[in-house]
């Protein structure tokens, strides 16, 4: 890779559109979103000039201003370190200014301050394409004079933009001419600049008047909030009707395919490692990918729209109830797809109090890696239940992580206090925007792409790694098999899994886990989706060679060592409760340390979920069985 | 003389001062809030919950009720159209 000539950095308002110009120019897969505060982590690309050499364009969060105090740890703070290093180090730095059009006045106050750090200074004007349907012009070369700066008028969103910002970049970066530093009146030099064409006056109303309509029902005070819960619940229970007959024909795609390998390859260890391991340990995995899609799609709807800033200033009053704040809602909304990113986007929290409660309660919102489990257990153990009832427990398990959340919270909120001042709301909520069809596309897509790979890689190697264990005979003790069983799973008793598994019975069985769900549990400590692959691996051996039902019939079937059915609905609703509290996520661990720079927080979170987990489902599994479940 | 918090709905005042502690206050001037601004009440979410605010520079805004009694604003008057 040849060395950049040249560092560009995309510094601008939030929600400019940096990182849709980042896009176009290096074809690259920044997350774009209708709310300020979307970017929090620095991307870099190295782009190729048509004179040959390389710049190397980063995408930045954004900034309101570049003076004065920024909290280090916020977004901003991120933004403004980066410009401190990159105007200190040797390869030469230009500023590319994104400025939002249809906000020009208070986006050229950051120009003013950008011109005095001398270095050079670009400035892109993005939206051009929505200050035209205001009814405006932006007269590109007047301000260019104003300002002493070249601009680009353009659409960020458009793809044929990066010859002319190539074009520009490479410009600017010959000439290094540093823009003059005084100071001007930018409201005036605003008025100057934008051309109103004959109609702008009843275009302007017109645009205006379709965000106020839409806010004026979505803000309602009654309706508003209501439009809130439902979408929430409809989010999740898409998750659950949409997909489920793609599952089912995944499933059956499994199942075929289990019965030809046994059908070419006998019924040897290979067999089993193809079918149990491979197709029952990920193959049952791969079987949610419609779940995952569909949450994508319908979370990038909500980001695109501008309902984000909405949803923040409706939340807001509750969740300052619970310690958090308005800007907890956008981690929180995130961290149903995955907590990782979630809690990365907690830095967009100003109040370094509310900031730290949010990102320790963020483990307990349902991310994508728990739908499996709970889709396995509802189908399985609530088969005879309606379709809307087994919709109603999914969305319902949605909404216990968000309840836990907020108990978490508010029993936080009285032990870990924040020390620094308090930083209310202040939010821009930005105009409503209609969803691009090709960027949601590409959105689900790449999702698609990393649960395929993720499954075909991480959980892949772990479910073989698991058979393994669990079909090497070991030291164990076989008298766990049920009465008959074949002599594979006799050695699957005495594995060393199994072993493991057992040592943990004295624990969990208050809880209805027997060994197998606590091989599951181990398993699902590295990642939530092995708790399914595993079972998928347990069963697959349990059934035998020509068992081909499906993992939910297994179960359903599974025996104890006495021959007396294993679970029931009290052990799926415990394991449920299980799933929904515990921080069964590495990643997710070493994502909290790196944002509180600490061991302390990540083994309190560790600690906190685990030992609520373990309390409330054996509660669950008492009061269920009880209950006669 | 009064703050952005007692502004009636759909009326419009200038913004004369902030009353907080400066680091917070040279923030809200670069999100926008800054003195000479003209800013109009749009709404208010329920229960105490933040203020929603048009700017006169087109921006619209969030505002925590509590800090928009730090607000300063001049007699109010209907929005004059950008
Ligand atoms: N119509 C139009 N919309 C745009 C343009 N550029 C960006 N957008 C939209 O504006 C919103 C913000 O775009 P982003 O690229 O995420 O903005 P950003 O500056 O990276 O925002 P943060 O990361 O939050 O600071 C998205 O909804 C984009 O689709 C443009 O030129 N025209
Ligand atoms: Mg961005």
């Amino acid at each position: 890779m040849n060395a950049a000539a040249c560092t560009v950095a995309l510094i601008g308002r939030p929600n400019a559109g940096k990182s849709s110009l980042f896009n176009a120019v290096t074809g690259g897969h920044a997350k774009v979103g209708n709310f300020p505060g979307i970017t929090v982590e620095l991307l870099d690309a190295k782009v190729k000039l048509p004179s040959g050499e390389h710049l190397e364009l980063v995408d930045l969060p954004g900034v309101y201003t570049v003076e004065g105090e920024a909290d280090p740890h916020s977004d901003e703070g991120h933004a403004r370190r980066f410009l401190e290093l990159a105007q200190k180090a040797t390869q030469p730095l230009v500023i590319a200014q994104v400025i939002d059009a249809t906000q020009l006045e208070l986006g050229l106050r950051l120009t003013l301050e950008l011109r005095r750090r001398g270095v050079p200074v670009v400035l892109i004007a993005t939206q051009h394409d929505a200050l035209v349907q205001q009814g405006f012009e932006l007269d590109a070369r007047t301000l260019e004079e104003g300002l002493g700066v070249t601009v680009l008028a353009t659409n960020a969103r458009h793809a044929g933009l990066q010859q002319k910002v190539l074009e520009l970049l490479g410009d600017a970066w010959r000439q290094r001419r540093t823009p003059p530093t005084g100071d001007l009146d930018v409201h005036a030099l605003a008025s100057k600049v934008l051309i109103p064409r004959i109609d702008a006056k009843e275009a302007f109303a017109r645009v205006r008047r379709r965000t106020e309509r839409l806010d004026a029902v979505l803000l309602h005070p009654v309706l508003g909030p209501a439009i809130f819960l439902g979408l929430m619940t409809a989010l999740f229970a898409a998750v659950f009707f949409i997909s489920e007959p793609f599952t089912a024909l995944i499933d059956l795609t499994n199942q075929a395919l289990g019965t030809r390998i046994e059908g070419w390859l006998g019924t040897g260890w290979l067999s089993s490692l193809l079918v149990d391991g491979v197709l029952g340990g990920a193959g049952t995995v791969l079987a949610f990918l419609p779940q995952i899609v569909t949450l994508t799609i319908v979370m990038e709807l909500i980001d695109a729209s501008g309902y984000l800033a909405r949803g923040t200033f409706l939340v807001d009053r509750l969740l300052r109830f619970a310690g958090l704040g308005g800007r907890s809602f956008v981690p929180l909304l995130t961290a149903h797809a995955c907590a990782i990113p979630a809690i990365n986007s907690a830095r967009i929290i100003r109040d370094p109090g509310q900031r730290l409660r949010t990102i320790l309660v963020l483990p307990l919102m349902t991310c994508s890696a728990r739908i499996p489990t709970y889709g396995l257990l509802i189908t399985t153990f609530f088969a005879d239940h309606s379709a809307w009832f087994k919709g109603a427990l999914f969305v319902g398990l949605y909404f216990a992580g968000i309840v836990a959340g907020f108990i978490a919270s508010l029993v936080l909120g009285r032990t870990v206090k924040s020390t620094a001042q308090q930083r209310p709301l202040v939010l821009e909520m930005p105009p409503y925007r209609m969803p691009q069809a090709p960027v949601v596309g590409r959105v689900a897509w790449r999702s698609a792409k990393r649960f395929v790979k993720d499954v075909g890689s991480v959980i892949l190697i772990a479910a073989v790694v698991l058979w393994a264990l669990l079909t090497v005979p070991g030291p164990g003790d076989t008298h766990s098999a049920p009465p008959g069983a074949s002599p594979r799973v006799v050695a699957m008793h005495g594995s060393v899994a199994a072993s493991v598994g057992r040592l943990l019975e004295p624990v969990t069985r208050p809880a209805g886990f027997d060994w197998r769900l606590n091989v599951g549990l181990i398993g699902s400590f590295g990642a939530r989706e092995l708790m399914v692959g595993t079972m998928g691996v347990i069963f697959g051996i349990e059934g035998g060679e020509d068992d081909t039902a499906p993992l939910g019939e297994r179960l359903r079937e599974a025996k104890t060592s006495t021959g007396a059915p294993a679970y029931g609905p009290a052990t799926a609703l415990a394991l449920m409760a299980f799933f929904v509290l515990a921080c069964q996520c590495m990643s997710t661990l070493a994502a909290v340390r790196r944002e509180t720079r600490s061991w302390r927080w990540p083994l309190f979170v560790l600690g906190y979920t685990y030992v609520a987990a373990w309390v409330v489902s054996v509660i669950v599994f008492q009061v269920a069985s009880a209950a006669g479940l | 003389m009064t703050s952005l918090d007692l502004l009636p709905p759909q009326r419009s005042a200038a913004i004369t001062e902030l009353r907080l502690a400066p680091a917070e206050a040279t923030w809200l001037r670069a999100i926008g809030l800054c003195e000479g601004v003209r800013v109009t009440l749009l709404r208010g979410a329920p229960l105490g919950g933040p203020l929603h605010v048009r700017l006169s520079t087109g921006a619209e805004l969030a505002v925590d009720r509590e800090l928009a009694r730090y607000v300063e604003v001049d007699a109010p008057t209907d929005e004059v159209p950008a």
